[in-house]
């Protein structure tokens, strides 16, 4: 039998990430892997009048390309692909990978190629989504692949991912909406701050928020979602920082991160595993050495470390820290072709200070807060 | 390990078929079902220098299309697949399928209406094609689902298909080079002959075929490929034709289907199974009922039938006619929605004469094209 978190999770996803309205043109992103979410995507899209359109790629593909393609093949950006950018109305992404360290031998400098020349098209991207112009939602569907990373039988991994999404519920959207509100009101209250600092383990870290917005995640650009975030000043991030967990990009994973912020920008940076990764993924371009967002992780259905960016920088009582482009609407400023997400968790030993007071201690905001 | 026929198919269709030069844009589309077969032509097309990008559909998305759809939905062709027509420099579309039945009981107006508003689309691409402006292969990767069909087991039909295309040998694109030259000469031969009579049982048709050009069918726009092929002269199709392999249209199959023509249309049609089938079809418009193609069947690597086109009208010694559109680049003027190949099996009892002579009996031409010696130059 299919199962019906499957559905639901489309319904979602069509119905409230990103409102189909009839006569849309919406881009359906995934790998065959997502197979019975694809179906049911493509048929709620249709329900809803919108004119769904497939963008799946063969596995393997984006590895022959790295493996074997001129500079020039690693250069060039389909204009299929910026077109889809351009005119889009909705884009609704999966992710659901069958191998996650399948690029894990490429040399990065080639990956670092292949994405700065498609800066471009993120930008672009970026832009139609915070005008209002795209309505895009990034969502994962469950595989063998992340269920390994996060150390869990594919059942036990199908829980944790729908349960995070809320799926369980009869009525995931009112769950969601009620989220939204809680998460509006902080963002309100941090938009009032000039500086926080960040203290735990091996961090002590201070950035500047003044007149930046506070975005909060309510299930519209990430499934599951459960954050709100801002892009710091840029020139005002300061201190020491010690990531929790092992981070992955483009298919590799470093851990043991630990960054020296000084004037904005990262003075060092040093990795227990994967340093060389860091390095480069460091001198990507001017803007890779800064932070982009600052966000605090707000889902309290998802607990733990899966080695998944879209779950970890969620969990409830955690922070995270972007290298890299900011997003315009939170209004920051920073540009890269690099957008890392690292986290740190502050569920113990750790204090968060607003303009030097205490407003968040061991992974909760303090009563009053919210 | 990968079976390295699919390497040579691959490598064939981007150096041989389609010419694939450096810088070129190419899109590989095909299901799921393909895929792999989409990432061998990837690779080739990477390494040939050119900007490959695969387009993999999902099996069961057509089908939840046609039973929900709008009729908004199913006329609809999106800005972006206008766009990406035009950016092209050559298309490879794959026609594996998970399932070769999955839409035979869908509403066959819906379906009808979905093939004629893609048919806007595929205009435009054969516009640019004929135009040199684009390339194009189609080509089929052996699944269980087209094995089934023909009766094979997966293994057995990947031999079959390896075969027809010639990958199972080294050096294919030698091969279908040299079917090129002797297909030229076979067309040359063919231009010069006003009238062709098929004469096989319960077949003695007469078609006009003077001021027509042949084509050679090479490996270019197919693989497997191998047959010459020209539209007759629209008024002149005389007599009578048997059908020895069922008629498939859109995967309903109509058994034992005898044609009687005059003045260069169907006068009448019967079939065993299917009837109803065969005159809804012949009734789709006014060009319906006119021959659109004749064209003989040369590559002997197919030796059955196998219940797909792209495989079935290259059968060595059969004849195909295609009742409905001809094509206009060997002088055709019928138009028509439809273009249905009808084969014609003549390896045991078939005769084919032009202008009088006998020049084709029991699935061979009697004798060799001459063929044309064109001195090669500086390194062949």
């Amino acid at each position: 039998m299919a199962d019906p978190r499957v559905e639901r999770l489309a319904g979602v996803l069509v119905e409230y990430s990103t409102r189909v309205q009839p006569g849309d043109l919406v881009c359906i992103d995934a790998p065959l892997a997502g197979g019975p979410l694809i179906s049911a995507l493509y048929e709620k899209v249709l329900e809803a009048g919108g004119h769904p359109q497939l963008r799946a790629d063969a596995d393997g593909e984006l590895e022959v390309l790295l493996k074997h393609g001129s500079d020039a093949q690693l250069e060039w950006v389909n204009p299929a692909g910026m077109n889809e950018v351009e005119r889009a109305d909705v884009r609704i992404a999966v992710e659901a990978e069958t191998n996650t360290r399948g690029l894990t031998g490429i040399d990065p400098s080639r990956q670092a190629l292949r994405a700065r020349a498609r800066e471009p098209l993120r930008k672009r991207y970026f832009e139609r989504s915070a005008a209002g112009e795209l309505r895009s939602v990034v969502t994962l569907y469950p595989t063998h692949a992340t269920a390994q990373d996060a150390e869990m039988s594919l059942d036990q991994y199908e829980d944790f991912v729908y349960q995070a999404g809320l799926l369980d519920s009869e009525d995931p959207v009112s769950a969601w909406k009620a989220l939204g509100e809680r998460f509006a009101r902080l963002a309100e209250w941090l938009g009032g701050k000039r500086e926080l600092r960040v203290v735990g383990d091996g961090t002590d870290l201070t950035l500047g928020v003044e007149g930046r917005t506070w975005v909060p995640c309510d299930g519209h650009e990430n499934f599951p979602d459960g954050e709100v975030f801002t892009g710091p000043e840029e020139t005002s991030v300061h201190g020491t920082v010690r990531f929790t967990y092992p981070a992955s990009f483009g298919g590799r994973r470093v851990s043991g991160i630990e960054l020296e912020f000084e004037g904005g920008e990262v003075v060092r940076g040093r990795a227990e595993r994967g340093e060389e990764f860091l390095q480069e993924m460091l001198a990507l371009d001017e803007g890779a050495r800064r932070a982009g967002e600052f966000s605090f992780g707000m889902n309290d259905a998802v607990r733990e470390f899966t080695g998944h960016t879209l779950f970890d920088e969620k969990i409830g009582g955690t922070v995270h820290l972007a290298l890299g482009a900011s997003y315009p609407e939170s209004g920051g400023k920073n540009e890269s072709a690099l957008h890392w997400d690292l986290v740190c968790d502050l569920r113990t030993g750790s204090e968060v200070y607003a303009d030097g007071e205490v407003v968040y201690r061991d992974g909760r905001f303090l009563d009053g807060v919210l | 390990m990968i079976d390295p026929r699919i390497d040579r198919l691959a490598d064939l269709i981007v150096d041989y078929s389609l010419e694939l030069e450096e810088g070129h844009v190419v899109r590989l589309d095909g299901f799921e079902v393909a895929a792999p077969f989409a990432l061998a032509l990837y690779r080739a097309a990477l390494r040939a220098g050119g900007h490959p990008y695969t387009r993999i559909s999902f099996s069961g998305l057509l089908e939840i299309l046609l039973e929900h759809g709008s009729e908004e939905q199913l006329d609809y062709i999106s800005p972006l697949q206008w766009d990406e027509i035009e950016h092209l420099d050559a298309l490879v579309t794959i026609w594996s399928e998970a399932n070769t039945r999955s839409l035979s009981r869908v509403d066959p107006v819906r379906h009808a209406r979905l093939i004629g508003s893609q048919r806007k689309l595929s205009n435009r691409r054969w516009e640019r094609i004929s135009r040199g402006e684009m390339r194009w292969c189609g080509t089929l990767f052996p699944t269980q689902a087209h094995a089934q069909e023909a009766e094979m087991s997966l293994a057995e039909y990947e031999d079959f298909v390896f075969a027809a295309c010639h990958v199972h040998e080294d050096d294919a694109a030698a091969h279908w080079r040299a079917v090129a030259v002797e297909l030229e000469a076979r067309a040359r031969e063919l231009a010069s002959v006003r009238e062709l009579r098929i004469v096989g049982p319960d077949t003695d048709l007469r078609l006009s075929v003077d001021g027509r050009s042949w084509l050679a069918a090479d490996g270019h726009y197919n693989l497997p490929d191998g047959e010459v092929f020209t539209s007759p002269v629209e008024t002149e199709t005389e007599g009578e034709i048997r059908y020895t392999f069922p008629a498939i249209y859109h995967g309903r199959e109509v058994e034992d289907v005898r044609l009687r023509f005059e003045e260069g249309r169907v006068v009448a049609a019967e079939a065993a199974h299917g009837d109803d089938y065969l005159r809804s079809l012949l009734d789709m418009d006014d060009g319906a009922r006119t021959v659109g193609e004749v064209a003989f069947g040369l590559n002997y690597e197919i030796d059955r039938f196998t219940r797909n086109i792209l495989f079935d009208e290259k059968i060595g010694g059969t004849m195909h006619l295609a009742v409905g559109s001809g094509f206009p680049q060997t002088g055709g003027q019928n138009t028509s929605g439809l273009h249905w190949d009808m084969i014609c099996d003549l390896r045991e009892d078939g005769e084919v004469y032009a202008d009088g002579e006998l020049v084709w009996k029991d699935g061979h031409f009697l004798a060799e094209p001459a063929v044309e010696i064109v001195e090669s130059g500086v390194g062949g």
